[in-house]
């Protein structure tokens, strides 16, 4: 089934992230997708993330999709114009990718490439529009496409929204996002609270993935509470500190927040730290394999 | 106002290759924000002296971006035709109007940062971004494309922790926005959507 009719049955979705590599070796890439498919219903693939630069989402999903396991393409608007952007639309779309994810993305001091250029020629509201007429069949020029794209779009959010937030939040549905994928969730109580206010919002075919790490160790814990966005509560830092086997707990505590989020949302999100060893094993105690 | 910041002296040292420097500081903003005035002009005279270099003269002109003519400048600074280069103590604006008139070398002093203001001794960065298209009115009188690092015009990105930006120190624009709209009963203005700007009309006006 592909990836929108999944958001259209109802079913509860299940994606996965994988960076592309840091080189041109794509073994990793390779096992991490081999590892998911079957298992999800997209795997995400991300741009350049943290503004680390690495193999563009473009050419890694199009070595996904060849495995048969459907895609969703991030696109940041931090390294490309809107000429670029939407080149790579219309090619993305040539190689059968059929989702893309639409982000503001990471500015470049946060990565590996400090002094590089912040584009933002265009933000995410204006990238949800770009998609919406390249969808219809006209570039951001109005000039007429000679075969339109036939792109699911999606936005992300983060979980805690202030008012300025959730005004972007309800803009990012205006302009067509049809499912938003959100920063980790570990607080489900803050969790429960945000899908209130964006029930207020969405319609039900507006569909909501939570965004799920699991956690590998204390480090890793505290690290991500540094991350804009992701707040975890001090009994999970604890629980993992006193832990003997902090990767299982991690996995344990990665099911309890899914088990008690799944009335809550339409889907998950896993995003490991590292590789995908053992997503199935957290979907299978999640009931959701 | 021409935000600047003085360069490292080192750096300066290794602009200079000319031995005899004339040193023009400006009497606008670089004075008010004692980049570019009559003590820094002094300060550093003196420190390229102690470093080896012949120093023939130094001024500060009302404004460096704005010369009646070089000729003018050059009567009343009879110094500088003996030098080997001019050394400027002012914004970008400045250093180029002397470039273009001076037929000699000419090199910066300063690095040019953003535009701002100031008000009561407090100075204030990034005010504007000189985008040809002004918007402000918008957001509450406070320009997106400068205060958001991001320069994003339809809200704000999801990396601000604790209402500071990811890049630095900065508070998030969109919370002062959001704050200042909120003073003027606004708020219904962070619900229009924003398309991409035309940024031609940086370069070339408003199309008619």
């Amino acid at each position: 089934m592909s990836f929108i009719s999944t958001l259209r049955s109802g079913k509860f979705i299940i994606t996965a992230e994988i960076s592309p590599p840091k080189g041109t070796d794509t073994s990793r890439l390779n096992r991490d997708a081999d590892l998911l498919k079957g298992k999800v219903d997209a795997i995400n693939v991300t741009d350049n993330q943290r503004a680390v630069m690495r193999m563009s989402p473009l050419a890694a999903c199009g070595l996904i999709q060849g495995k048969g396991i459907e895609t969703i393409m991030h696109i940041t608007c931090r390294d490309r114009n809107r000429l670029a952007l939407q080149s790579d639309l219309l090619g993305a779309n040539a190689i059968g990718l059929r989702n893309v994810l639409v982000m503001s993305g990471d500015h470049p001091v946060k990565g590996d490439h400090e002094g590089a250029k912040p584009v933002y020629d265009v933000d995410s509201i204006q990238l949800l529009g770009i998609l919406r007429k390249l969808n219809e069949g006209f570039d951001l020029a109005d000039n007429e496409l000679v075969g339109r794209t036939n792109l699911c779009v999606g936005a992300v959010t983060n979980t805690e929204l202030n008012e300025a937030g959730l005004i972007k939040f309800k803009k990012k549905i205006q302009m067509g996002a049809s499912f938003f994928q959100t920063q980790a969730v570990f607080d489900v109580k803050s969790f429960s609270g945000f899908m209130e206010k964006v029930n207020g919002i969405r319609s039900k075919n507006i569909k909501i993935i939570a965004g799920i790490i699991p956690l590998k160790s204390q480090r890793s814990a505290q690290f991500l509470n540094k991350v804009p966005g992701i707040k975890i509560p001090e009994d999970i830092v604890r629980e993992m500190k006193d832990s003997k086997d902090p990767e299982a707990q991690g996995m344990e505590i990665a099911v309890q927040i899914i088990e008690e989020i799944r009335p809550l949302c339409d889907g998950i999100h896993i995003m490991p730290v590292g590789n995908h060893e053992n997503t199935k094993t957290i979907l299978e105690m999640a009931d959701l394999l | 106002m021409i935000i600047s910041r003085l360069k490292e002296f080192d750096e300066i040292l290794q602009l200079l290759t000319e031995k005899n420097i004339f040193v023009i500081g400006c009497g606008k903003c670089a004075k008010k924000q004692h980049t570019g005035g009559e003590p820094e002009v002094i300060d550093l005279k003196d420190k390229l002296k102690a470093a080896g270099k012949n120093i023939t003269g130094w001024t500060v002109l009302s404004s460096a971006c704005s010369i009646n003519s070089w000729d003018d400048v050059l009567a009343q600074n009879p110094a500088i035709k003996i030098s080997g280069a001019l050394l400027v103590m002012s914004c970008g604006g400045g250093v180029s109007v002397i470039s273009r008139y001076a037929g000699m070398s000419v090199y910066p002093a300063l690095d040019t940062e953003s535009l701002g203001g100031v008000c009561c001794n407090e100075i204030v960065t990034q005010l504007c971004g000189m985008c040809g298209d002004c918007t402000i009115w918008q957001y509450g009188g406070i320009c997106p494309i400068t205060q958001c690092s991001k320069g994003l015009l339809n809200g704000p990105c999801g990396g601000a922790v604790e209402g500071k930006c990811e890049v630095d120190e900065r508070l998030c624009a969109w919370d002062k926005i959001f704050e200042r709209l909120k003073e003027l009963g606004k708020l219904q203005n962070l619900e229009m959507i924003h398309g991409p700007k035309d940024h031609t009309k940086k370069f070339r006006g408003k199309k008619v």
